[in-house]
């Protein structure tokens, strides 16, 4: 009897330990490597490892392009938290608010979601060419309505490269949030909405005292994950300007695979390894606190 | 006893795979050559394989097995198959301080036995085999030569009654002249900065004078002396003021190379500065074009005739398991014979000697070589000439100046800076 409760006690974690050891093994130890790595000066050409101690760490204060490269990623998560959790919820309420014909509300959802599947690749060179100087769409529209003042060298001038770059990260993940925060909408029962209509509550009424709390949790991770993706971008900026021109465009993440993959610089890569997994640590838990104390029982 | 005939199938199961992981240890007599180079486009990957099926046919027993990746991929990939141990028997690197940074870390292997000591040194233009030499030693085979020129647009230059400048003023005068006719004058993509480094490298040899220049980049100079000539200023100035005289497209940092080309091969703009080995890219459009070498001559104290260019080549793993077969195919790749092959087929001017001539290359390519040949010498690309995190302040500056964010003195500090450090690193090390 005994050994038959053991074992009942015992199977979930025999069920989880595969799911374990790969996190531990892919996702833990790696992390812990790295903190040791980067207390070393190495390259991918020279295997030989030199024993810096955190001198590595040390020159993160001295670096001049960190200090505009957290600043770029800033402005990414807070722009795109704006865009593709506020304004993403908004449209996401418009559509489910009956106000727009059911036929037109799908067609609207699809096209805003379908710049989610292209491959990133495809959309950072596609929004090269739009946003060429001289020949590309965007200049060319800004011309033909007369605003030839707007028109910038968007990707190579220092200030437009990294809002233009932001631009095309909205326009890619909208659509997709939106249809996340639709299937929370969908989840809120309609005697709620009814009996505010009752009550003579107005449709925006409806949307800040029904909505929106309804939708707590799900604006809660998107949040979170918006913002941590904010400072983790990397592959579309690489694609669209390598973090140029003269670093204006440079992100955390690029800054590191730069240093890591050209200057072979490795100890110092990883050093900013450690800052950037330290920085979303932080970022998740604060945001983790904030959704707590709301927490109604 | 369903239970048992489960156990078994699956135990069976196990026993058989294991059984295959072990069978597959062939004993053949065949070596595999591992081949990595930077040629992905379609023309060189069908040379590169007439290469390997020609030389399968005398070496049977050896397999080439080929591996490509695109300029910019390649800079991250070569990184990573050496930090991943799975470095390629033969891979391509440019000449100067990007194969000694390989050679220095024992990645390359000493060929100078291979190479002096046989035929082999009487194939190869050995003039281009310099750059790849650390100490005295040989590390890398030049397979090919490459150089920069000027191309200009015939149509557009008989239209302005232009003919090519032999001066840097008269360069200036033509540039004028397109950009008060309402033409863009130079074609200019510098999203990727080393298009910008070939400017500023080439002003750089120009205007400071060789020895200096030379202990500058390989960094033997006095620490506070390092960059500190004012011909870097005076070639960064020089740079930004055809910048801010509109001989440039606009938005130069945000277009890449390849599509300041293509407005080139379209007609767009009168000149483009780019590599010999672009010409035949170029021809495919576009027939009517010239070049002309980029003009020194407003003093300075460098060699006005120095063409900037390189050999590319390749160099053999340090740590190679078929060191013999690898340099049994490298013989093979940069042989006259092959070499006739590459330039008839892309219009490059190979390294072999003999392998370019009136019948295989375009009259272009043709007169390329000849320029190359009557150069006073060459300035190599100056971003594999000199230490990379010194590249990787240098070549931003050049974004910055152009956009008029930095000034040249602002970048020749930063770069002198950063040259103190490297130096302080490597005598540390």
């Amino acid at each position: 009897m005994n050994s038959l409760r053991f074992r009942k006690k015992l199977t979930p974690y025999l069920l989880l330990l595969p799911a374990i050891i790969v996190m531990l093994v892919f996702v833990y130890l790696p992390i812990v490597e790295n903190i040791y790595y980067s207390l070393f000066r190495w390259s991918s050409i020279d295997p030989t490892m030199k024993f810096i101690d955190i001198q590595n760490y040390t020159r993160i204060f001295k670096d001049t392009i960190i200090g505009g490269a957290l600043k770029n990623n800033v402005l990414y998560s807070v722009i795109s938290v704006i865009f593709q959790v506020f304004i993403s919820l908004v449209l996401a309420a418009i559509l489910e608010s009956r106000i727009i014909r059911h036929r037109w509300a799908n067609i609207f959802r699809n096209t805003l979601f379908m710049p989610a599947v292209l491959a990133i690749t495809v959309v950072g060179i596609t929004f090269q060419l739009i946003y060429s100087p001289n020949s590309g769409l965007l200049n060319q529209l800004l011309r033909g309505i007369g605003l030839d003042s707007l028109a910038h060298a968007w990707l190579g001038e220092e200030g437009t490269a990294i809002y233009a770059i932001i631009a095309v990260s909205q326009w890619q993940w909208v659509g997709y949030d939106m249809i996340l925060f639709i299937v929370a909408i969908q989840a809120i029962p309609d005697e709620l909405y009814e009996a505010a209509k009752i009550d003579g509550a107005s449709g925006l009424q409806q949307f800040f005292n029904i909505t929106i709390p309804m939708v707590r949790e799900t604006i809660l991770v998107l949040s979170t994950i918006t913002v941590i993706g904010g400072f983790k971008v990397f592959d579309i900026v690489w694609v669209m300007t390598a973090g140029g021109p003269n670093n204006a465009s440079q992100t955390l993440g690029g800054y590191l695979y730069r240093v890591g993959f050209r200057n072979d610089e490795m100890g110092y890569a990883s050093a900013l390894a450690t800052l950037l997994f330290l920085i979303t640590l932080a970022l998740t838990f604060i945001q983790l606190r904030i959704g707590r104390t709301g927490k109604e029982a | 006893m369903k239970k048992s005939l489960w156990m078994l199938l699956s135990l069976v199961l196990v026993m058989s795979m294991l059984l295959t992981a072990c069978g597959t240890k062939g004993a053949s007599e065949d070596v595999t050559v591992k081949f990595f180079h930077k040629w992905p486009e379609p023309e060189q990957l069908e040379y590169y394989n007439y290469v390997i099926a020609e030389f399968q046919k005398t070496h049977p027993n050896i397999k080439i097995e080929m591996e490509a990746a695109s300029d910019e991929a390649y800079k991250d990939k070569i990184r990573i198959l050496m930090s991943s141990g799975e470095v390629p028997d033969i891979y391509f690197s440019w000449a100067g301080e990007f194969s000694w940074k390989f050679a220095r870390a024992g990645q390359a292997l000493d060929i100078t036995d291979a190479l002096m000591n046989s035929d082999w040194k009487d194939k190869i233009v050995l003039s281009a085999v310099e750059p790849y030499k650390v100490d005295g030693k040989i590390y890398g085979v030049p397979m090919r030569i490459n150089a920069k020129f000027m191309v200009y647009n015939k149509d557009i230059f008989a239209q302005y009654n232009l003919t090519p400048p032999t001066t840097w003023d008269e360069f200036l005068a033509v540039s004028k002249t397109l950009k008060d006719a309402g033409v863009t004058p130079v074609g200019f993509g510098n999203e990727f900065p080393w298009a910008s480094a070939h400017y500023v490298g080439d002003f750089n040899a120009k205007l400071v004078e060789g020895t200096v220049l030379k202990a500058d980049y390989l960094l033997t100079a006095e620490p506070d002396k390092l960059f500190t000539d004012p011909g870097y200023v005076e070639a960064l100035t020089r740079f930004k003021m055809l910048g801010d005289l509109g001989y440039f497209n606009d938005g130069a940092n945000g277009i890449s190379h390849s599509n300041a080309r293509s407005s080139f091969m379209a007609g767009k703009v009168g000149m483009f500065y780019c590599e010999l080995e672009e010409f035949v890219t170029i021809n495919q459009e576009f027939q009517n074009f010239g070049f002309f070498q980029l003009p020194g001559g407003t003093g300075g104290a460098g060699d006005q005739k120095l063409l900037t260019g390189a050999p590319d080549g390749f160099m053999v793993y340090g740590k190679t398991e078929h060191p013999a077969e690898a340099i049994e195919f490298l013989k093979f790749l940069t042989s006259p014979e092959m070499g006739k092959e590459y330039v008839k087929r892309l219009g490059i001017p190979s390294a072999a000697v003999g392998a370019v001539s009136a019948d295989n290359a375009l009259p272009t390519v043709v007169e390329g070589l000849n320029a190359i040949n009557n150069a006073s010498g060459m300035a190599l690309w100056m971003d594999t000439d000199m230490n990379i995190k010194i590249v990787e302040v240098y070549l931003p500056g050049m974004q910055a100046v152009l956009s008029g964010s930095k000034t040249p003195e602002q970048v020749m500090q930063e770069v002198h800076d950063i040259a103190v450090t490297v130096q302080a690193e490597l005598k540390s090390q």
